[in-house]
């Protein structure tokens, strides 16, 4: 099912402190659980420290398809039968490949959870023992369809995929998105997707959680009895490095002339890493100038200059490269990108002279334990947050710091991030201009990827 | 190859389940304030966001002739300052509640949902009750409103899916009922609001006697009564009688609408007729054949068209109440809906036909059945594990005249389906020649195969 998750949900921490236990197995497995009784379910997650990142040129997309590869059986479970074992015992399961990682997630009636961690021990220890031709030419056409569908076929659709290019540099690990290039796609061989799980799916590149309605010495019990005996290896490359100076120095631009419904100003701002005091604050500072209807960009440009239809800043937190402050700002009627962006660019310099008042501190900070209790609220998005820390962080119970450090950040620090980085020498910048949908260059584009269908 | 697939860990059986824990679907409490609102509200302790859903007895049915999408400009003007706050102040305050406020218009009403940490409960009912009572609906706010909405339906009209859909309700319905038109109406229809005929509808249809709310969270420490009687309660009102929705029909003589989108690299398909809603007997027995046939991606459907042919991403089978009555004539969209790449368009759909033409010939099998029933009763408990989840089902049968153990009795009928009625229902709702077809997608590459196809009548149409 795969969805690339091409934007992270602002992050804190939780209000009330969260209960974790952890355990090793002797092959490296790194294991977090976390009881809690109120509802009888209980969600499983493995992130296996694997993403985008680690592709090399020519197959980008195939962390991606090979996650696609991962429901198509294994030694003991049938094509599909892992969707059709969890679904038929009432639970809910996907998985998903960003940058940094891919993970795979069940949530069970409490009473189904032995069956998830036998599901995923077998496709961990003998996924190659199924992986075939048919299964492979299958999910290459469904995942060329999943790209039409979420990129190609939308208008602005490639957007993402363009911003990310002119953010990080030609040969940067995170250069490309996820979902891959159709050449890269047409071009992965089985070879390849057996390589990549003999690299990295090994129990010493992957953290595994189970929150919910458990008894944790049985849990821990059938992880030892399910996992324990596949082998650790060492084969994993680590990604290459992706580290960046600070500021870009210079902007960089791309005009795109399409068939959309209406112009657009796009940008990418160079950000801190995501687990730093910085990105905290950056984090803040995006939050008040873009989210929700009282941002001062929605005030500016949507209530005031009515120059806009939808105007906003997100945070991409990347832990292995730069994050990225996200600006999407859609045109209203005729409003002209150079009215849009001499207004952004007042915005942000008033901000970064002024810093945030201090209502607008606390309506952040708000906003952010919000979302974070949101993302709480369930067990799989706690069992989630637990292998997020694990995995980029190396400590699970980062978890329970996260809202306090988030609570803790001052107006001057914001004000100093906002003055450093949300500058126009530190962005790439994407401007759609709308043409009448006859334009053949568009066209062209399109039917490139067609031919490879 | 070279790879040695030999596996080196210990396999063991495939583990038997434990025993389950009881769950039930939970039953709301029912009051109501002196004002008349009626209230629903269930305690779901640890659930820390509260969600609460209010049901404004407002249908697009009652729009004035000419305003189409009045009703969702003042769902939206609901946010925009109250007698006390303005707009800007107003977002201020709720974000500074960590609250979120939503409201959209659809045909049975206007919903609005309020999510607000359960510590700061009484802030947000305090805003949500200034919202209903003394919306300000600023005449400068409303005119934006306006131009942000005519905005929209040009990036609307962009949309694959957005446009399939609009294109099925206009052809499906007659033009006299409210259901062809898009809800948030026209741009002719949308040009022609302003702050008078926005005030003049909240005016027509907005008090407190035919308001319900839903309450659903962790209500620990809270008196809810006391609560609601100084935030809800202070709203005043005229009486009026709840409105009546009219009988739901349609045309569904088999038939295609292609809506050309020159350029397409898949094309949106979106079959579609209308069928029983949650008032027939069949309802249970119609959730677990259209779950059979396209419910997940090992249904009937995915299973050819995206695990074997690769056609897509995946296609679902799904029935969804449109508008619904006391009286039982209301009627649900039952719909196929995905999309293929163009090249695929043709193939796919005949596949479509023959799978469900196969369906009608030989029924479902009774692991189908099985599997089908395991996961939508099994998966309940997780369904409803957030309070927005279980306020929103109690919403929908109040907004559906169904009673408040409906969906615990849905769950019951579902476990006791043989697998005859669950055919039965499934091949009713889904009968071959009687699917509206529309595909959004390149006309000049896919008319003609689709054609040949036999399945209705093809035209072509560009907006």
């Amino acid at each position: 099912m795969a969805n690339p998750a091409p934007a992270a949900a602002s992050t804190g921490g939780s209000g009330a402190a969260i209960a974790i236990t952890e355990h090793r197995l002797a092959n490296g497995l790194r294991v977090v659980l976390s009881e809690d009784h109120l509802t009888p379910v209980a969600a499983v997650c493995l992130w296996y420290d694997v993403g985008s990142r680690h592709e090399v040129k020519g197959r980008t997309g195939l962390a991606h398809l090979f996650e696609h590869l991962m429901f198509q059986g294994s030694a003991n479970v049938s094509n599909n039968g892992h969707f059709e074992l969890v679904q038929g015992a009432g639970g809910s399961l996907n998985g998903t490949t960003s940058f940094e990682r891919t993970n795979y997630f069940e949530t069970m009636p409490a009473h189904q959870l032995e069956l998830a961690l036998w599901l995923e021990a077998d496709r961990m220890g003998s996924l190659l023992s199924a992986l075939d031709d048919t299964s492979m030419e299958n999910q290459r056409d469904v995942v060329k369809n999943e790209r039409r569908q979420r990129y190609d076929n939308v208008p602005y659709g490639t957007a993402f995929e363009k911003l990310t290019a002119l953010s990080f540099p030609d040969g940067h690990p995170y250069h490309h998105t996820p979902i891959g290039s159709m050449a890269d796609l047409d071009a992965a061989t089985l070879e390849d997707a057996r390589a990549f799980f003999r690299t990295y799916y090994a129990p010493n590149n992957a953290v595994l959680s189970v929150v919910g309605d458990i008894d944790p010495e049985q849990t821990v019990a059938w992880i030892e009895k399910y996992f324990g005996t596949i082998p650790a290896h060492d084969g994993k490359q680590p990604p290459r490095d992706g580290s960046l100076p600070d500021t870009i120095g210079a902007e960089t631009r791309e005009l795109v002339e399409e068939d959309v419904p209406s112009r657009a100003l796009m940008a990418a701002y160079r950000l801190p890493h995501d687990g730093t005091r910085e990105a905290d604050a950056a984090d803040l500072a995006l939050t008040i100038l873009g989210s929700g209807e009282s941002s001062r960009l929605y005030n500016r440009l949507v209530r005031r200059d009515r120059t806009a239809v939808v105007a906003g800043f997100g945070l991409l937190r990347l832990a292995g490269a730069p994050s990225l402050g996200w600006l999407d700002v859609k045109t209203s009627g005729e409003a002209t990108i150079a009215q849009i962006e001499s207004a952004v660019d007042e915005e942000l310099a008033r901000f970064a002279a002024e810093g945030p008042t201090a209502e607008e501190l606390e309506r952040a900070q708000a906003q952010i334990e919000r979302e974070w209790l949101d993302r709480l609220t369930t067990v799989a998005g706690r069992a989630d947050e637990l292998c997020r820390y694990a995995v980029l962080f190396g400590d699970p119970k980062l978890l329970n710091d996260a809202l306090p450090k988030v609570l803790d950040i001052t107006a001057e620090e914001v004000k100093a991030i906002a003055g450093a980085r949300l500058r126009p020498d530190n962005r790439a910048v994407l401007v759609y201009e709308p043409t009448d949908g006859t334009d053949d260059t568009a066209a062209a584009d399109d039917t490139e990827e067609e031919t490879a269908a | 190859m070279s790879t040695d697939p030999t596996p080196a860990m210990t396999f063991h059986p495939q583990p038997e389940p434990g025993t389950p824990s009881p769950w039930a679907f939970p039953r709301p409490d029912r009051t109501t304030l002196a004002n008349g609102i009626t209230v629903l509200h269930c305690d779901r302790p640890g659930q820390q966001l509260v969600a609460v859903d209010v049901l404004l007895d407002a249908p697009l049915a009652a729009e004035p002739e000419g305003l189409d999408g009045v009703s969702g400009i003042l769902a939206r003007a609901l946010n925009e300052g109250t007698d006390t706050l303005t707009a800007e102040e107003f977002a201020a305050e709720l974000e500074r509640t960590g609250a979120t406020l939503d409201a959209h218009a659809d045909h049975p009403n206007i919903r609005v949902s309020l999510e607000v940490p359960a510590s700061r409960l009484q802030r947000g009912l305090t805003l949500l009750a200034d919202a209903l009572r003394a919306p300000a609906l600023p005449g400068n706010e409303i005119e934006r409103l306006v131009a942000n909405r005519l905005d929209e339906i040009v990036h609307e009209q962009a949309n694959p899916a957005r446009r399939a859909a609009k294109a099925l309700y206009a052809d499906l319905f007659d033009a006299a009922d409210r259901l062809s038109r898009p809800r948030g109406g026209t741009a002719d229809t949308v040009k022609a609001i302003d702050r008078a005929a926005v005030k003049a509808f909240y005016d027509a249809h907005i008090r407190p006697a035919t308001t319900t709310v839903v309450v659903v969270g962790d209500l620990t420490g809270t008196d809810l009564p006391a609560l609601l009687e100084t935030t809800l309660g202070t709203w005043t009102g005229t009486p009026a009688a709840a409105s009546v929705h009219a009988p739901v029909t349609a045309d569904d003589t088999g038939r295609v609408i292609i809506v050309d989108r020159p350029g397409s690299v898949q094309t949106q398909l979106l079959i579609g007729r209308i069928g029983p809603d949650r008032h027939d007997d069949a309802w249970a027995a119609q959730i677990l054949g259209t779950y059979c046939l396209g419910g997940t991606l090992t249904s009937r459907l995915d299973r050819v068209l995206r695990e074997e042919k690769g056609y897509t991403y995946g296609v679902r089978a799904f029935a969804q109440p449109l508008r619904s009555a006391a009286d039982g004539s209301g009627r649900a969209m039952l719909a196929i809906s995905g999309s293929v790449d163009t090249a695929s368009t043709a193939p796919a759909l005949a596949d479509t036909w023959t799978i469900l033409r196969t369906l009608a010939a030989e029924g479902l099998t009774d692991a189908e059945r099985e599997e089908a029933v395991q996961f939508l009763v099994g998966v309940a408990p997780l369904k409803y594990e957030t309070a927005g989840s279980v306020a929103g089902t109690l919403a929908d049968q109040v907004e559906q005249y169904l009673p408040d153990d409906y969906q615990s009795e849905v769950y019951r009928r579902l476990a006791e389906l043989g697998t005859a009625a669950a055919t039965e229902a499934v091949v009713a709702a889904f009968p071959p020649d009687r699917l509206v077809t529309v595909l959004v997608g390149d006309a000049a590459v896919i008319a003609d195969p689709v054609k040949k196809l036999g399945i209705g009548e093809v035209t072509v149409v560009t907006s």
